[in-house]
């Protein structure tokens, strides 16, 4: 697999490296910086790999590093590479909060002792977190400590090859808890004329487990494809679910759902789509019997994700006009509305309309929220702190161009981003039936509780006509 | 108060400590001093200060003595680093490891499992045939050891251990430890033995039979699968891949026991699930893999996932899906709008978004092709060059794809109006335009009203030769212009401005000067004709098969007048152009079925995203390489030469491909122009025909070894669009 890792800067000099192979010469990756730089001058497209004089560079970006494994055989699988790069990136940001350049110098004991023990002869082992804290701690009078006692000091936890490779036992806490967060996020593309051209949902399950022991979990959700007959004859995940977190008693099973498809109206069960399971869920389990069980690793992770490409209509709908009158000004109006229920409230709403580059001396006419002018990201930010359901909004903008433009400006045709949170709420009318929780010695009681929210993807955004 | 009672605690700490401190300058006297300190706590602030100024790039292997001093200690941290530095200069002195030998076969006895594995794996690292005598018993131990943590160290050292010395490792027969290893009752030992074996088996496939092992394990494999690591069951699924399934029955089961496993959360889990049921789904009943079968359904359910990842595994996941979908064309049908392009993908996933929209579009659902007709102009209206010019190029293969005159019109009004309109900031969109109208064209040439249309607003160009940058479009300008000379007003001036620039133009744009300038030479005065056969079998420069072609073209039309054929064979030669083409129904580029099969058995690999199937000719070259480069660092004390050859070697290695291709392609053409020249005249046309293949397919695969350098260029790619463009003349 693998025959190095290298963490490059911005320009592609080597900053910190750990072969795992001596299949690749010491100055390969001094061709890396070369390389990015020659497919800059040919065209725009840098694809994450290159290959040169039989060695690729595969390569992720991450602020401002490069990330790159070098490899010798066509037979690699690039794939488990890039899944594997993201996840070192990913552990190394727990480790080290932010991952930068500045960041690496500075930690180049703890992140030499990662790379050895996530990866071994170019083939992955172990990237769970929570196991590798264990016994790759930042502080290391900490393992000093551990050895005067004379106890098992930094050993690998037993628990790591076993079939639970993701969690360690012992785990002991006063209060059980589980605190489930359904998070929708909604990635809309919509046309000119506010015709909805794509439409997806892609939901995440997130859990944090703060649980004693080995716990055993069983979750139910109201979707067509999974047993919920568990439902039957055990309310305990009903009646302990319906005290919200924040104590607003929202009631689980009145969550609404804004899916047109009438086919689907909220109390029937609902079809998710790409269900995505954490590596802890049984999946053969779930293939045989649609039950989702798992031992839960400890503290906070994503046990599920899925997909829904049902169309929706737009949460918030813009319809944005720009008027540009050449070499003297452009007139921006724009109407938001928030199609949602009267009772929900659209939270931290953000409307980012980009305008001319070379636009200036804005002004603004607007009922609500707060307006400013972006001119690093050549946009006027609209901020709508608390936008009801139902509730129409309207701005406009003028800004002033200069009198004469630069033909060969080179433009960017961007669309207009919106931001928000709507809390209590799921597009797709995803609910949570039941979570059992069940810890087969220490038979503890325990808390579950779950809250659900819906905001935009990474790719919420309306397209523009200029004119 | 816990950050006060830190800062108190810190501060106590400094101020009572005694052993002096390390500066971060570096230099050799104080790092050696400090390495050498009586106090614990200065020696390990010399190795890391000492590892710092390594990872800054400095050679600091003459302190290679004192830091393995300090490898025995109690404290794991300095340990760790005292064995990273040993590991890191083990490549470049390997000779100063021998000084260490003793502590590595003490510290594999050591009760914490971490220390054993840190002793074995830095061990079986080192390229010195003196430490390797030694690793006998300590590899043989850990193997057996209690701790799975060990033996799954333990397992890799052997390929490790192998690629070092293969000799050694086979004397020692831990070999078929590794093999027995696959029996072990935990699953990451065994994923790691198979790893190792893979491994093994790609530097040397005699001495270890992979395919037998994987056999034998089979129902081992599918058992342990779900209870390992992620990656543990990447491996698993990377070896079943590479099992053939005796029977329909066998398949079954394996493709039942793997689909869970689509709903994974690693993508490159969920891409081997793929690969694993596309290998074994063949040997199903057809009806079983229907494309509304269940399985097929959750295939693409869990391909549309794959782009929900990061930009570089979308990427991965895009080029594999355009292989698969060639094979099984039906299956993501029903997803197009997830490959519409997203405003803030880099630009490589929007080039590759765009490849699978117009492979995926249903032809015969006009309500579909209306809207990725539409999506794409809205791309073409965008400003970034590649994205543009990838958007129009679409445009002409979708209409081209759905065949349809009033679809096709459509488009060609779209292109005519409202992209070339917009003109400004992109210099090109003139060539991709020029292009894809004239394959439009082509698609329905009967249609007069778009001839018209088209004709009317290339015309208007007052000079196409300065408008056009690219050969592929001048080369498409003439060839409209010849084909209906009527609509254009000025054709000869335009054709004589061309034949004015002819030495600087490239080859394709050279043979459509010749062939419009033959074709129409009844509308040019004599001696145009006689010139430019006479320039372009003059100049130096020129291109030996344009230069063979005009050569022939001469020649014929050299004849006596008083033979009865030339004027025959004249018309046929000039008229040739005005008969209807072979109607075009895809420009698409399609791969030959062999290298289908063969992509589909790589995919997730970089063979799968380079379209570049693994050969046994490559392996074995990469085998070669590899066994030389072990070989010689292990006997050599001189490693810098040896870089230098090995690079070298890898240098050879890569020109020899793309050698090979280009050598191929250049005989075909030569052969054909020697030929020729004995055939009768009347073959001729026929064979003039065969020239222009050839010389074009050579130019354009050029030209895409040119443009993309790192996609190794379609040797394997049957292009069709080359194959299409060439019954252009």
């Amino acid at each position: 697999m693998a025959s190095a890792i290298y963490f490059c800067d911005n320009k592609g000099k080597p900053l910190l490296s750990r072969r795992y192979k001596d299949d690749v010469p010491l100055s390969a990756i001094d061709k890396f910086s070369t390389l990015l730089l020659e497919n800059v001058e040919q065209s725009s497209i840098i694809p994450p790999c290159i290959s040169h004089s039989g060695i690729d560079y595969l390569f992720i970006q991450h602020n401002d590093l490069y990330v790159v494994v070098l490899a010798t055989s066509l037979s690699i699988n690039v794939a488990t590479i890039f899944t594997f790069l993201h996840k070192l990136v990913a552990v190394l940001e727990e480790y080290l909060k932010t991952v930068e350049e500045e960041s690496i110098r500075d930690n180049f004991v703890i992140i030499y002792e990662l790379l050895d023990e996530m990866m071994d002869y170019g083939i992955p082992q172990v990237t769970e977190t929570k196991m590798l804290k264990k016994y790759i701690t930042q502080k290391s009078f900490k393992l000093v400590k551990a050895h005067k006692k004379k106890l098992n000091a930094a050993r690998p936890p037993s628990s790591l090859t076993n079939s639970v490779s993701w969690r360690p036992e012992g785990i002991k806490y006063k209060k059980n808890e589980a605190f489930l967060d359904i998070v929708e996020s909604i990635n809309m593309l919509i046309s000119q004329n506010g015709q909805v051209i794509r439409s997806e949902i892609l939901g995440t399950v997130k859990v944090k487990s703060r649980l004693s022991g080995m716990p055993d979990l069983k979750l139910g959700i109201n979707d067509r494809g999974i047993f919920t007959k568990y439902l039957e004859g055990n309310d305990i995940g009903t009646t302990s679910l319906n005290g919200d977190k924040k104590g607003k008693g929202h009631d689980l099973n009145k969550n609404e759902s804004s899916i047109t498809n009438d086919g689907r109206k909220s109390k029937s069960n609902i079809e998710l789509e790409d269900l995505k399971f954490h590596q802890c869920v049984r999946l053969s389990k779930f293939e045989n019997e649609k039950i989702i069980s798992f031992i839960p690793p400890d503290g906070d992770f994503d046990l599920m994700s899925y997909r829904l490409t049902t169309s929706i209509k737009p949460l918030i709908l813009c319809d944005v006009k720009v008027q540009t009158y050449s070499n003297s000004r452009v007139e921006i109006f724009c109407k938001a509305k928030a199609q949602i229920k009267k009772k929900s409230v659209a939270t931290n709403v953000e409307i980012l309309i980009p305008v001319p580059s070379d636009a200036d001396t804005p002004s603004f006419k607007y009922s609500h929220g707060s307006i400013k002018w972006v001119p690093e990201k050549s946009a006027i930010l609209w901020k709508i702190r608390s936008f009801p359901g139902g509730k129409e909004y309207s701005m406009r903008a003028e800004l002033l161009l200069p009198s004469i433009s630069d033909i060969n400006d080179t433009k960017v045709k961007k669309p207009v981003q919106v931001k928000f949170q709507i809390p209590y709420f799921t597009t797709s009318g995803i609910q949570i039936r039941y979570l059992k929780i069940n810890e087969p010695t220490l038979q503890y009681k325990s808390y579950p509780w779950v809250r659900y929210i819906t905001q935009n993807g990474d790719d919420y955004t309306i397209r523009i006509n200029n004119s | 108060m816990p950050p006060l009672d830190k800062k108190i605690k810190k501060f106590l700490k400094n101020s009572i400590r005694v052993a002096p401190k390390i500066s971060d300058k570096g230099e050799f006297g104080e790092l050696r001093a400090g390495l050498v300190s009586p106090y614990p706590q200065t020696r390990k602030d010399a190795i890391k200060k000492t590892i710092q100024q390594m990872t800054l790039g400095k050679d600091v292997s003459p302190l290679f003595p004192d830091v393995l001093k300090n490898i025995a200690t109690i404290d794991i941290e300095q340990k760790k680093l005292v064995y990273l530095y040993v590991m890191n200069y083990a490549e470049i002195y390997p000779e100063l490891c021998i000084l260490a030998v003793n502590t590595f076969v003490t510290d594999s006895q050591d009760p914490n499992p971490l220390i054993r594995c840190m002793a074995i794996r830095t061990m079986s690292m080192i390229k010195v045939d003196k430490i390797l005598e030694y690793i006998d018993t300590p590899l043989r131990r850990t193997l057996q050891d209690d701790n799975p943590y060990v033996r799954k160290t333990a397992v890799i050292c052997v390929a490790k251990l192998f690629q070092l010395n293969k000799q050694l490792c086979v004397e020692l027969g831990v070999l078929e430890d590794l093999a027995n290893a696959l029996d072990d009752d935990n699953p990451m030992v065994i994923s790691n033995a198979i790893a190792s074996i893979i491994e093994i088996n790609s530097i040397d496939p005699t001495v270890i039979d992979l395919i037998r092992l994987i056999e034998t394990h089979v129902s081992k494999f599918l058992l342990v699968l779900n209870e390992c690591t992620e990656w543990a069951r990447m491996t698993i699924l990377t070896a079943l891949a590479e099992y053939n399934s005796r029977d329909s029955l066998e398949a079954k089961d394996i493709i039942d026991r793997v689909t869970a496993h689509l709903q994974h959360v690693n993508p490159s889990v969920v891409l081997a699930t793929v690969k694993v049921i596309l290998k074994n789904i063949t040997q199903l009943d057809p009806n079983q893999y229907s494309p509304d079968s269940k399985i097929m359904k959750k295939i693409s359910s869990a391909l549309v996932s794959l782009m929900s990842t990061p930009p570089e595994l979308q990427y991965v996941a895009l080029k594999n899906i355009r292989i698969i979908l060639e094979k099984y064309p039906e299956i993501l049908n029903k997803e197009l709008r997830i490959f519409y392009v997203k405003f803030n993908d880099p630009m490589y996933v929007k080039l590759e978004k765009i490849e699978i929209l117009v492979r995926l579009v249903d032809v015969s659902n006009i309500k579909q092709c209306t809207l990725l007709l539409n999506e794409l102009k809205e791309y073409s209206m965008e400003f970034e060059l590649e994205f543009v010019s990838r958007s129009i190029q679409a445009m002409a293969e979708l209409g081209i794809k759905n065949g349809n005159e009033i679809f096709i019109a459509k488009i060609a009004d779209i292109i005519c109006n409202e992209i070339l309109e917009r003109g400004g900031g992109i210099e090109t969109i003139r060539d991709d335009c020029c292009v894809a109208l004239s394959n439009l064209l082509r698609c329905c040439d009967m249609n007069e009203s778009m001839v018209k249309q088209i004709c009317s607003i290339l015309n208007s160009w007052s000079s196409p030769e300065d408008i056009l940058t690219s050969d592929l479009s001048k080369c498409h300008y003439i060839w409209l212009m010849t084909k209906y000379p009527n609509h254009f007003t000025t054709v000869i001036e335009k054709l004589k401005t061309f034949i004015d620039n002819f030495t600087q133009e490239e080859s394709m744009t050279q043979v459509a000067i010749l062939l419009s300038v033959i074709k129409l030479h009844t509308r040019l005065e004599g001696s145009v004709l006689q010139n430019l056969f006479e320039l372009a079998t003059s100049y130096e420069a020129v291109d030996i098969d344009v230069r063979d072609m005009a050569m022939m073209y001469w020649r014929c039309f050299s004849i006596d007048d008083s033979n009865v054929e030339k004027d025959q064979l004249i018309n046929e030669l000039c008229n040739n152009g005005l008969n209807p083409l072979p109607r075009i129904d895809n420009i698409l580029e399609m791969f030959s079925p062999d290298t289908l099969e063969k992509l589909l058995n790589q995919l997730g690999t970089i063979s799968s995203i380079y379209f570049e199937p693994l050969t046994e000719d490559i392996l074995n070259e990469s085998r070669k390489r590899r066994s030389q480069m072990n070989q010689n660092i292990i006997k050599s004390q001189k490693l810098n030469d040896l870089q230098d050859i090995a690079r070298n070697e890898l240098l050879d290695g890569h020109e020899d491909v793309l050698l090979d291709f280009g050598d191929e392609d250049d005989s075909s053409s030569n052969m054909a122009s020697s030929n020729n020249n004995n055939n009768t005249l009347k073959e001729l046309d026929d064979l003039f025909g065969n020239i222009t293949q050839d010389v074009k397919n050579l130019n354009i695969s050029q030209q895409q070894s040119n443009t993309d350098s790192n996609q190794a260029p379609s040797a394997n790619t049957t292009t069709s669009n080359t194959q299409d463009l060439l019954d252009l003349f």
